[in-house]
């Protein structure tokens, strides 16, 4: 169909098949628009990075102003309660204030930092096991492991088992309960999250190699004498980045919103550390007397999670050559 | 059927399925739709679970708030505060007191300190109408005695337990005086007229010379040349039945007691019932409480609820160990199947429990002063505050706790009635006195003058809490409304740090033989009022030129490590506080060990010898101005700084009104009234919720 | 077909041995002594820690506790430190609460997100899909718990009627078709929340199965043939279409316990996801292991089961 007709011309031309995969990518606005989107957040965590940080920050997000409690979005400071060094910088609360009268811009900057560092952090760790579990299970598969000369099971049961044993777990209750346990910090959540979430990359890339291995130059080049594993990695990782990237992109997401939800129920990142969901949950006490306390974190979680959904549908569109149509 | 056209039927289906079931839901307005019931029924919720439905054993609000319902005590306080009679319908207080008597003394006119001389010496002088023997009514003699205890005879180290050495010691013949009225100077005065026959007194000599010197000591405790001994006779209120028929009397008092001081139990209020010397059933209907020595707070405890001892009684439990298959030998009440359905004399009964859902009881047809007009009482537990909330607007909660920042918001809603009151206790700023910067009264006095207490309850609280200036409730007559609060006045506290010898140093801050006037201030985490006070407290002193560091911690953190050890400079808290007059624990001297309530370590000789004098004075008027001398002192000594007292908002559906019965024997609507604190829940058993909201005329309050 | 299935079993049975050491080990995880775990917590009492000892004999070596633990909980010896309830007895109950919630959520994932999974794959790329894609993505980028808090308010402020807990509170005697309807308003909500991601994430399945469908061979012959488009679309591809779902069955149980801790909190719904809660809250560990064991352990059925359908229905299928 017109496909394939389009795709062989170009392919004549000699473009990749991923360069024509990012073309269909970009020509789906919905999906470039949140890979825009995205962009932009993490422009704004960076500035935030920047703003926020330190003994003197521009914007500080821990300024306590009682005077200027529960004051709602674009409200100026009560200029005789406050002291001058207290006002904020803007000269106004852009999103409003808390009930100690914080910042709830300052707050929001600084949390959108913490935020995307804990979906990229869990998501490294995910992808990280993934890689490697995998990898192991699709090239080394067929070594048995056992003790002497009892050997029940090949390295390929043992990972493909702990993948149906992880995946067998209702991961939220899963990553709730040890982080209960271990107690709610923010190194702990990251970790836990990306303890629980490396089964489809995993699997992904055991397929990725098994069929890898099987086709026909890879075994030319091992009876050349190429060492296989290099063979097989110079021609995985072309394959595989856009799918594993796409299971990132779409696992952070999930991340930063497991943390709303550990966050809601009292077991997100603890304080000092602002997240955009502990900003959330901590707003909802206030959800009728300062509606911008839920509403300013609520919508901007909904913005960046969609725009990472969108981003990794089209992604995931763009690299699937049957849905790429039209 | 096409498989297009279900693909579109099916969800319409659906969803219209879902959304006409709206019709058949009670609105707020129309709660009883399908269900006259509803009003007859009373929903309070709660975020936690109650965890044992035993008075005995409880220690959470969930469960002290439906064993309230269920059990019932001997007493409780009626509108005014005052006690009032329930299981028991009257009580008399009267004391009995021994003294030594030490044949080796000798009395004011020579003769040997016999019994007999003691005696017709005092009965001289009672004929005589002498004053210090105003309150006797009688005096015997008892006859010496043996006592066994068992002494510690080395303490316990590490890893090896005390040893113990079993004793026998003869205590000497005694006279024994009964009081009508308790009175704690009883001895002194008869020292006086004994001419000082009781200070001479020294246990020591009672004690056999062959006693190891280790032991001395204790043994002389065994010993005490005089003793009070507090007497409560309670008489019962006759034919109470608990909620399976049996019918209520002192050996269900006695039990009570029994399990409160087994220790098999680990029951949360020993420390109320140890002074307790004896519990005596006089016949079914009276019972004699017997103390070791004065201890007024007591009596309140007598408000706990009281335990059927045919259900939990030792063959109770051993047939219930027996049929659940566990050793009778270690099954104890706390194990038993009562603390999850438990049986009281209560105005409601239980009926069953499920576990983070609900529990629920149903009336007591039987209860002694007629039976609630609720017919059902629902404790439901929610986990959420905010749905808790909103359950309310939907009228599937009758009560709700408003937070401050609420108040304003839902005072003016009409369709519901608030009650507030000022709660029973008060938030603090505490001072480390074990530290040398706080041992100067004008350093601790001067930094409450520096902060801005109406600015924490005007922003923090939302003008929901009144300002307090000492240790009592504002509520209690002990509370002297004399006492003028500490000023906030920046510029005097600055003079007064300058008077106690700190002066400002080329960075401003106040420093003295060079050491600058620093500390830390803790609170525990997750509170965010105690956060802000921390916050405030800390910029106020700033400004002063204090530099302080503050400190949130994790509460158990906070708790073990820091406030229990004494281990802090300045720490945020809040004492919720009974009706008693009593501040031993917290105040007194002898109280700032580890883990005991005077972290401060607050000393004062004259405060001390107070806090010993109200724990034993019977008398209230006395009590309240000796009381009120000790608020007096406290205030002045400022070893904290007290902020202010927090008022609490209840509210409820404005349907709710009491059904009382009227003259003419036909019932009427009234609406509710409060307790002198401000509580509506005192006539509970009258309410009752009405179709549609009644509109009374406005009664004053009282 | 009969070496299958002992090929299968034996590898589910191994799965399982891993199951019950992971959900055990959980406990262990805190460093150091268990028994010391949150000695400063004060919601472990004293006796919850005795209670504790005794529960899994601390004293002993692990795969001794391990033992003794399993020995406990499939004799239904197992008791909660809560309120000393047998764990077994509460589990049950609890899922039965839950059950309804999780019928009705499927029911509306699978009449929601076909409709919608085709009219999208049907109408791609113009502004009906790219609406549809962004809103369906927006029900599961919203933190549920918001979503939930936004729409119980909008309900409650506009209605005035009760949507927390099984039922209107407080009401009883009622008929038994107002005691239906007034389970069936309450169960609205939040079936409707734990159904949001599920409808989002079936109906993108559906699409893109769909547009995988479309071009297929089969279909363009079927086209070809002169076959009524619809037929094509509904009938035909449905069929093969509906092959996966299959797999997925086995796959939604985690999904009823883990999903609904949170919509069952803010519902008071006495479910399954709110008993595991309540739990670690109060450090309940023996019910706190056994709802992650038994729901790895009906997962790893509902896989067995849908491995088995699979087998059934395509028969080209040999694993």
């Amino acid at each position: 169909m017109a496909v394939e007709r389009v795709e062989g011309r170009r392919r004549l031309r000699g473009e990749s098949p991923s360069r024509i995969a990012w073309r269909v990518f970009l020509r789906n606005r919905v999906a470039a628009a949140g890979m825009v989107t995205v962009a932009v957040f993490f422009g704004v965590a960076l500035s935030g990075l920047m703003l926020t940080k330190g003994d003197r920050p521009i914007l500080d997000p821990r300024e306590v102003r009682l005077p200027d409690k529960l004051q709602p979005p674009l409200s100026t400071p009560n200029r005789e309660a406050l002291p001058p060094e207290l006002r904020p910088r803007l000269g106004v609360y852009l999103f409003g204030t808390d009930e100690l009268g914080r910042d709830v811009f300052a707050r929001m900057l600084e949390g959108s930092f913490v935020s995307l560092a804990v979906g990229f952090v869990a998501v490294g760790i995910a992808v990280a096991i993934g890689l490697v579990l995998g990898g192991v299970a699709g090239y080394y598969g067929r070594v048995p492991i056992g003790i002497g000369r009892f050997r029940p099971m090949t390295v390929d049961t043992l990972i493909t088992g702990l993948i149906d044993v992880m995946l067998s777990f209702p991961s939220f209750f899963l990553i709730l309960t040890v982080v209960a346990i271990l107690r709610p910090s923010i190194w702990n959540i990251m970790i836990v999250i990306g303890l629980t979430s490396w089964e489809g990359t995993a699997r992904f890339v055991r397929a990725e190699i098994l069929s890898l291995r099987e086709q026909e130059f890879v075994q030319a080049a091992a009876a050349l004498g190429a060492p296989g594993p290099r063979v097989v990695l110079r021609h995985l990782i072309p394959n595989s980045v856009a799918p594993v990237m796409v299971s990132a992109t779409l696992g952070i997401a999930g991340a930063i919103l497991t943390e709303s939800g550990l966050s809601f129920l009292g077991f997100g990142v603890p304080p000092p550390d602002a997240t955009w969901g502990n900003i959330l949950a901590d707003g909802k006490r206030y959800l009728f007397d300062a509606p911008w306390l839920t509403f300013i974190p609520g919508t901007a979680i909904l913005i960046l999670v969609l725009a990472f959904n969108l981003f990794g549908e089209g992604l995931r569109e763009a690299f699937n050559p049957r849905l790429r149509q039209g | 059927m096409s498989v297009k056209q279900l693909l579109i039927l099916a969800p319409t289906f659906v969803s219209l399925f879902l959304l006409q079931s709206y019709f058949w839901v009670p609105t707020f307005e129309d709660q009883a739709r399908g269900d006259p019931g509803r009003l007859t029924r009373y929903i309070q919720s709660s975020i936690g679970d109650a965890s044992i439905l035993n008075p005995t054993l409880s220690a959470d609000s969930a469960s002290a708030a439906i064993n309230s319902l269920v059990f019932e005590g001997l007493i409780d306080r009626d509108m005014d505060l005052s006690f009032r009679g329930r299981l028991a319908e009257s009580w008399r207080i009267f004391e009995e007191a021994y003294l030594v008597v030490d044949g080796s003394e000798r009395l004011p006119d020579g003769t040997p300190a016999t019994p007999e001389g003691l005696v017709r010496h005092l009965e001289r002088a009672r004929a005589a109408k002498h004053p210090s023997l105003r309150l006797v009514e009688r005096i015997e003699v008892e006859p010496a005695e043996a006592v066994t205890a068992e002494l510690e005879a080395e303490p316990a180290a590490p890893g090896k337990p005390a040893k113990v050495a079993q004793v026998t010691l003869r205590r000497p013949p005694r006279l024994k005086f009964t009081l009508t009225e308790v009175d704690q100077d009883f001895f002194a005065r008869l020292d006086r007229l004994l001419g000082g026959y009781i200070t001479r007194l020294d246990p020591r000599r009672f004690l056999d010379p062959a006693l190891p010197p280790a032991l001395r000591a204790q043994a002389a405790e065994l010993i005490p040349p005089a003793e009070h001994n507090p007497v409560i006779v309670f008489q019962l209120r006759r034919g109470v039945r608990f909620h399976d028929g049996h019918e209520f009397d002192s050996g269900d008092v006695k039990f009570t007691y029994e399990t409160i001081l087994d220790p098999k139990n680990l029951s949360p209020r020993v420390p109320d019932f140890e002074p307790v010397k004896s519990v005596e059933p006089q016949g079914p209907y009276a019972v004699r409480i017997t103390y070791k020595r004065l201890f007024q707070p007591g009596f309140e405890s007598w408000g706990m609820g009281i335990l059927p001892e045919h259900r939990l009684n030792r063959e109770a439990l051993r047939k219930e160990a027996l049929a659940l298959g566990r050793d009778p030998e270690r099954f104890s009440v706390r194990d038993s199947r009562f603390n999850r359905s438990p049986i009281g004399t209560g105005p409601f009964r239980f009926v069953e429990w499920k576990t983070d859902q609900y529990v629920r009881l149903t009336r007591n047809e039987d209860y002694w002063e007629g039976p609630p007009n609720f017919r059902e009482f629902y404790f439901r537990i929610i986990p959420d505050l905010l749905t808790t909330e909103l359950t309310f607007y939907a009228g599937t909660t009758d009560e709700y706790g408003a937070q401050p920042h609420q108040v304003s918001r839902l005072r003016d809603d009409p369709r519901f009635k608030y009650y507030s009151g000022l709660a029973l206790g008060y938030s603090y700023i505490g001072y480390n006195m074990r530290r040398p910067v706080f041992q100067d009264v004008r350093v601790r006095k001067a930094l409450g003058m520096a902060i801005n207490v109406q600015e924490i309850i005007d922003y923090v609280l939302y003008g929901q809490a009144e300002g307090t200036t000492g240790p009592y409730p504002r509520q209690t007559d002990f509370y002297d409304p004399t006492v003028a609060p500490l000023p906030y006045d920046p510029a005097g506290a600055l003079r007064l740090l300058e008077e106690a010898g700190y002066r400002r140093n080329a960075g401003g801050w106040l420093q003295k033989d060079g050491k600058p006037l620093a500390f830390t201030l803790i609170t525990n985490s997750g509170n965010e009022i105690r956060s802000a006070i921390m916050a405030i407290a800390q910029n106020a002193w700033r400004r002063l030129g204090v530099k302080v560091e503050t400190l949130a911690l994790e509460w158990a953190v906070f708790i073990n490590e820091r406030v229990d050890k004494g281990d802090f400079d300045a720490v945020v808290l809040g004492w919720s506080m009974g009706l008693d007059a009593d501040l031993y624990q917290i105040f007194h001297s002898s109280q700032t060990g580890h883990f005991q309530l005077n972290f401060v370590g607050y000393s004062n000789p004259r405060a001390d010898d107070l806090m010993v004098r109200i724990r034993q004075e019977y008398d209230p008027g006395r009590q309240v101005a000796m009381a009120r001398e000790l608020h007096r002192l406290i205030a002045e000594d400022q070893p904290y700084t007290f902020l202010y007292v927090g008022k609490w908002t209840q509210l409820f559906d404005r349907k709710i009104a009491r059904l009382v019965p009227g003259p003419d024997g036909t019932s009427r609507y009234a609406p509710i009234v409060t307790t002198k604190l401000g509580s509506p829940k005192f006539h509970f058993t009258q309410w009752i919720k009405v179709p549609h909201p009644v509109d009374f005329p406005v009664h004053a309050a009282n | 077909m009969l070496p299958f299935l002992v090929r299968t079993a034996w590898k589910k049975l191994w799965t399982l041995f891993f199951i019950s050491i992971i959900s055990f080990g959980i406990i262990h995880l805190a460093p150091g002594q268990p028994s010391q775990i949150d000695p400063l917590n004060p919601r472990f009492t004293p006796q919850q820690l005795e209670r504790y000892r005794q529960a899994f004999g601390l004293d002993q070596p692990l795969y001794v506790q391990y033992a003794r633990f399993y020995q406990q909980f499939f004799t239904g010896e197992l008791r909660s430190f809560k309120d000393n309830q047998p764990v077994f007895g509460k589990i049950v109950e609890r899922t039965r609460n839950s059950l309804p919630l999780f019928i009705l959520g499927t029911i509306l994932i699978w009449c929601y997100a076909f409709p919608l999974g085709i009219a999208t794959a049907v109408r791609r790329n113009t502004l009906f899909d790219r609406s549809t894609t962004v809103l369906v993505f927006a029900l599961i980028s919203i933190p549920g718990f918001y979503l939930a808090y936004l729409a119980i308010i909008f309900v409650v402020q506009t209605f005035q009627v009760d949507v927390i807990g099984l039922r209107t509170f407080g009401r009883e005697g009622i008929g038994p078709w107002y005691a239906m309807m007034d389970r069936t308003w309450h169960l609205v909500l939040p079936s409707l929340m734990g159904a949001a991601a599920g409808i989002a994430v079936l109906s993108r399945y559906v699409r893109s199965q769909r547009l995988a469908v479309i071009s297929a061979d089969y279909v363009r012959t079927a086209r070809s043939k002169g076959l009524d488009e619809d037929r094509v679309l509904y009938r035909h591809a449905l069929r093969n279409g509906l092959l996966p779902f299959v797999t997925m069955l086995g796959l939604l149980i985690p999904g009823l316990i883990g999903g609904s801790v949170i919509f069952e909190t803010i519902f008071a719904w006495p479910g399954i996801g709110r008993l595991g809660y309540e739990a670690i809250l109060a450090r309940d560990y023996p019910v706190v292991i056994s709802i992650n064991f038994i729901a790895a352990v009906l997962t790893l059925i509902g896989t067995l089961v849908s491995d088995l359908l699979y087998m059934l229905v395509d028969p080209r299928i040999r694993l």
